[in-house]
């Protein structure tokens, strides 16, 4: 099955947040009202029932002010974090045509791939217990129909198609950025976690941290460290303390004493 | 003068009996259902504890349980578990305890060196665990970098106290008959206690 992914040029996003209100709609959200922050930014951060949200950066520049609106939702990483920390076999699984999705039949709330989420995407429904975040639409997706997001999007800001298609497309709109004089245009794809497959186009790829984005996201090393060496020197522990001290008996048998009762 | 073999030496009163089993059992549940979370090929066990959601809701109170029983346990025993010259040449030779060799081994007291690192080890590993336990209780209100410490800390110190607590059942139950009744209904032989523990013997016998 071919890879799928979702490509956001930020050039061309107009912050309009139809995205948002097509996601709370198909995904039958219910809006939680929040507190004015002073921005025009729907709301501060992702919540457990909102996935995707246009993050309006400010940022000063020459004349006055710009925004870099970057939407953010889960990136759908080729080599999870969430994944790899969740205990719970199922809760979190990587479909074939890449799309990370949760199943919360066997989310057993423990939260652990908000830790391992690099993106910091996850999150705890303090009703249900359970985690949620984007699911790229699978449910759409799996039928032949592109995400609520893409569809609805007024400038094409937001494409959705094959991976390696979506990529080259990117790559050639970098290019014509960087030919319009937009030196530092590029792509963002960390290969940190493997490439993601939510791609963005950047209009200055050296700096992803002033749309919010991480500049080298990776596995954190607590969370390799724990799956890795620590399994192998656990799983040691774990049968060497059986077998040692079943053997110990076996070679040495109890310690006993004079006199002792039968 | 010869040993009355009949006599029951009491060993462990009714609350040092009482916070150590409280503590066994909560440690045990708290070990089982954290090693169903620990490795998928484990995750049967949580099946055996009321399934996955369950567990999660249930572990960080059989670690609450386990930490309060210790700490009875602790404030009974830390005074006596301090280790002395003797303590230290019995741990040097060591090795020969293991094989039944005891040649040059210092005699023990109410405990020997084994124990008293075995109980120094568990109260050192407990306070990790339960201060990772507890960043990894409320995932949505603790900082970051915390939780990626407390994600490798709490595994690793929980392995680390199921390895001794392996050994530590070992010596309890099939290396040293007769301990088990001991802690359980709270006496023992004479011939046990001069044989195990003569120092701590000879003290009570004194009076
Ligand atoms: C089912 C599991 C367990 C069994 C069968 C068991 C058995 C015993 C026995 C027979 C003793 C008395 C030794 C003596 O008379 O000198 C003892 C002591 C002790 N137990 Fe346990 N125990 C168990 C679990 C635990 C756990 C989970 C802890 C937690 C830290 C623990 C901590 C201790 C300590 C600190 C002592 C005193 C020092 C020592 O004997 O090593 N035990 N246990
Ligand atoms: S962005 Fe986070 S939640 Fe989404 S796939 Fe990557 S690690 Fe998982």
């Amino acid at each position: 099955m071919q890879t799928v992914a979702k490509l956001i040029d930020t050039t061309l996003c107009i912050g309009c947040k139809a995205c948002e209100l097509a996601c709370q709609e198909w995904n039958d959200q219910e809006f939680t009202l929040g507190v004015f922050q002073g921005t025009y930014q729907t709301m501060p951060d992702l919540a457990h029932n909102f996935w995707n949200l246009i993050k309006f950066n400010e940022r000063e520049t020459a004349g006055g002010m710009s925004w870099l609106m970057t939407k953010y939702q889960c990136m759908h990483c080729a080599d999870p974090g969430c994944l790899r920390a969740c205990p719970a076999p199922g809760a979190i699984v990587q479909l074939r045509n890449g799309i990370v999705d949760f199943n919360h039949d066997h989310c057993i709330g423990c939260g652990y791939c908000i830790t391992g989420c690099p993106f910091d995407v996850p999150r705890l429904s303090p009703a249900t217990k359970k985690v949620y975040k984007c699911s790229l639409c699978s449910d759409r997706t799996a039928v032949g129909l592109s995400p609520a997001c893409i569809k609805t999007c007024p400038t094409n800001c937001l494409t959705f198609g094959a991976r390696d298609e979506l990529l080259r497309k990117a790559e050639s709109r970098a290019e014509q950025l960087r030919a319009d004089g937009h030196a530092q245009a590029g792509v963002y794809n960390p290969q940190g976690v493997g490439g993601t497959n939510v791609l963005y186009v950047l209009k200055d790829a050296t700096e992803p941290e002033a749309h919010g984005l991480p500049k080298d996201p990776t596995i954190p090393l607590s969370v390799a460290l724990w799956k890795g060496p620590l399994k192998w020197l656990g799983t040691l522990t774990l049968v060497g303390g059986i077998l040692g001290t079943f053997f110990h008996y076996v070679r040495f048998g109890p310690r006993t004493y004079e006199g002792q009762e039968k | 003068m010869p040993l009355e073999t009949d006599r029951k030496i009491p060993r462990f009163d009714f609350g040092e009996r009482a916070a150590h089993w409280m503590a066994a059992i909560s440690f045990l549940y708290a070990a089982l259902t954290g090693l169903a979370l620990w490795s998928h090929k484990l995750y049967w066990l949580a099946f055996v504890f009321g399934g996955g959601a369950t567990v999660r809701g249930w572990h960080p109170w059989g670690g609450v349980v386990f930490a309060l029983a210790l700490g009875v346990m602790f404030s009974r025993w830390a005074r006596q578990m301090r280790l002395d010259a003797d303590d230290r040449t019995w741990l040097r030779l060591s090795h020969r305890y293991m094989v039944h060799d005891e040649s040059g081994l210092p005699e023990a007291g109410r405990f020997n060196a084994g124990q008293k690192m075995l109980f120094w080890m568990q109260s050192a590993l407990a306070l990790l665990l339960f201060a990772s336990g507890l960043v990894l209780w409320w995932p949505e209100i603790m900082p970051r970098a915390l939780r990626l410490l407390a994600i490798v800390v709490h595994p690793a110190a929980a392995l680390g106290a199921i390895g001794g607590i392996i050994v530590h059942i070992y010596m309890g139950t099939a290396a040293v008959p007769e301990a088990f009744r001991g802690m359980m209904q709270g006496w023992v032989r004479p011939g046990w206690a001069l044989s195990h523990h003569p120092r701590w013997f000879k003290e009570i016998s004194r009076h």
